[in-house]
């Protein structure tokens, strides 16, 4: 009985030192934002398309904080700006005005060494579909 | 004989379609609708109906509308009201009405000629005036007509099931008449083809329509005070009339369509041994410009 135990145990061992391992590298990647003292938030974060058009237009306003002074820039798969830098330490907002039909990522990075401080995503959703059903007769079969 | 010819049609064109790249015949665009909204649509342009009858002339199309509204079980399709009982991926069953579609050849303002234009002799005639027939050898004459009496139009209403396969819709609809007209059934078997090429947008049907002998005695028949001779000599009996369809349209733009329209019946023989008609078959088309709102 005892054996059978000790095997048991000896066989989940793997899942175990696996599922410690992914908890502590999630925990790093959370403390890591954290040490470097850097918040880039976004003003708004979702959009809803319109149901015609498909495609957001809306202004954005990019607000970032950071712990130690730094020069900055922004990186996003945005095509309209790919890379934008600040101009000075003291600028702490940026303001776009985009049109979209896709999810878009923004990265703030360090200036000079490149180094990635924080992220953020504007998160672009399709208006609902209307709700369809199968329709029973030809419109055109009239005879 | 003439259900043969259907049947070998079918038979070839079966195999054709089947072998064709797979195409989801249940999901092109026109076999959706939305639900809550009308569907509204105009088509002009130019068509004609054949009219079996004798001395009755064909129909002129120049408009043809389109108005439906489908709520989650309830809708209206051009004219017919329907429950849907259950909706399936594979099948539907629904309680259905629809028109009688033989009464059209009757009155020019029937519910099947809506918009129908043009001019038409569509009063009641005195068909057997000049008619003399030969029976047993003697040549007899027969006695004057009276005008026709009026056929009326129906409601007919009953169920009806849609089976959707790789090959194409199967219909099968068993329906009665509503109102008290002439108290016959009528059943409908047909298979539907929806075929898309890019822009093009095909739908081909093969049509077999049973109706009951009391749907052909009011209609076909003649009745003792049109003609005491006919009202004798022709007893009206079940019959199956077989069709062929194909309802296309070209996309132009969003709302704009090109439409062709073609529909080929051959009566039964049954009913084309009534004096009234002078051909055995009835066949429509139209060509024509549709806006859908």
């Amino acid at each position: 009985m005892l054996n059978q135990v000790l095997v048991l145990l000896f066989r989940l061992l793997p899942i175990g030192v696996l599922t410690l391992s992914l908890l502590s590298g999630s925990a790093i990647a959370a403390d890591e934002d954290e040490e470097l003292g850097s918040i880039l938030t976004l003003s708004p974060e979702f959009c809803i398309t319109s149901a015609d058009e498909n495609v957001c237009e809306l202004t954005l306003v990019l607000e970032w904080k950071n712990e130690f002074f730094r020069p900055i820039c922004i990186l996003s798969d945005y095509k309209e700006m790919a890379k934008w830098c600040a101009e000075s330490a003291e600028t702490h907002s940026l303001t776009l005005t985009i049109s979209a039909t896709d999810d878009i990522q923004f990265v703030m990075i360090d200036k000079e060494t490149h180094q990635t401080l924080a992220g953020v995503k504007l998160k672009v959703t399709p208006a609902a579909e209307p709700k369809v059903r199968r329709r029973y007769r030809n419109p055109w079969s009239l005879f | 004989m003439k259900n043969l010819r259907v049947l070998l049609l079918t038979c070839i064109l079966f195999p054709i379609f089947a072998w064709a790249d797979p195409v989801d015949s249940y999901g092109s665009e026109y076999q959706c609708i939305e639900i809550g909204r009308w569907d509204i649509g105009l088509a002009l342009g130019y068509g004609s109906r054949s009219n079996p009858l004798k001395d009755y002339d064909d129909i002129p199309i120049y408009l043809v509308p389109t108005f439906a509204y489908y709520g989650d079980y309830w809708y209206f399709d051009n004219g017919n009201i329907g429950y849907t009982l259950v909706e399936d991926e594979k099948y539907t069953i629904n309680l259905t009405t629809s028109f009688s579609t033989d009464s059209a050849f009757f009155h020019r303002w029937d519910p099947s000629n809506i918009f129908l234009t043009g001019s038409n002799n569509f009063e009641p005639s005195a068909l057997f005036s000049e008619t003399r027939v030969t029976l047993m050898g003697e040549e007899q004459s027969v006695p004057t007509a009276n005008e026709l009496e009026t056929r009326h139009f129906t409601y007919l209403g009953g169920v009806e099931a849609y089976i959707y396969t790789r090959i194409g819709i199967l219909n099968l609809s068993l329906a009665h008449d509503l109102l008290n007209v002439h108290q016959g059934t009528e059943a409908k078997l047909k298979w539907l083809y929806n075929l898309s090429i890019e822009e093009w947008k095909f739908e081909l049907a093969l049509v077999l329509d049973w109706k009951s002998e009391e749907v052909v005695d009011y209609y076909y028949a003649i009745r003792p005070s049109e003609n005491a001779y006919w009202s004798q000599n022709y007893q009206a009996e079940s019959a199956i009339n077989t069709s062929i369809e194909l309802t296309s349209h070209y996309v132009l733009a969003k709302h704009w369509q090109l439409l062709f329209l073609a529909r080929y019946t051959q009566i039964a023989d049954e009913i084309v041994a009534s004096p009234l008609l002078n051909k055995d078959y009835t066949s429509t088309f139209f060509v024509g410009t549709a806006y859908r709102f």
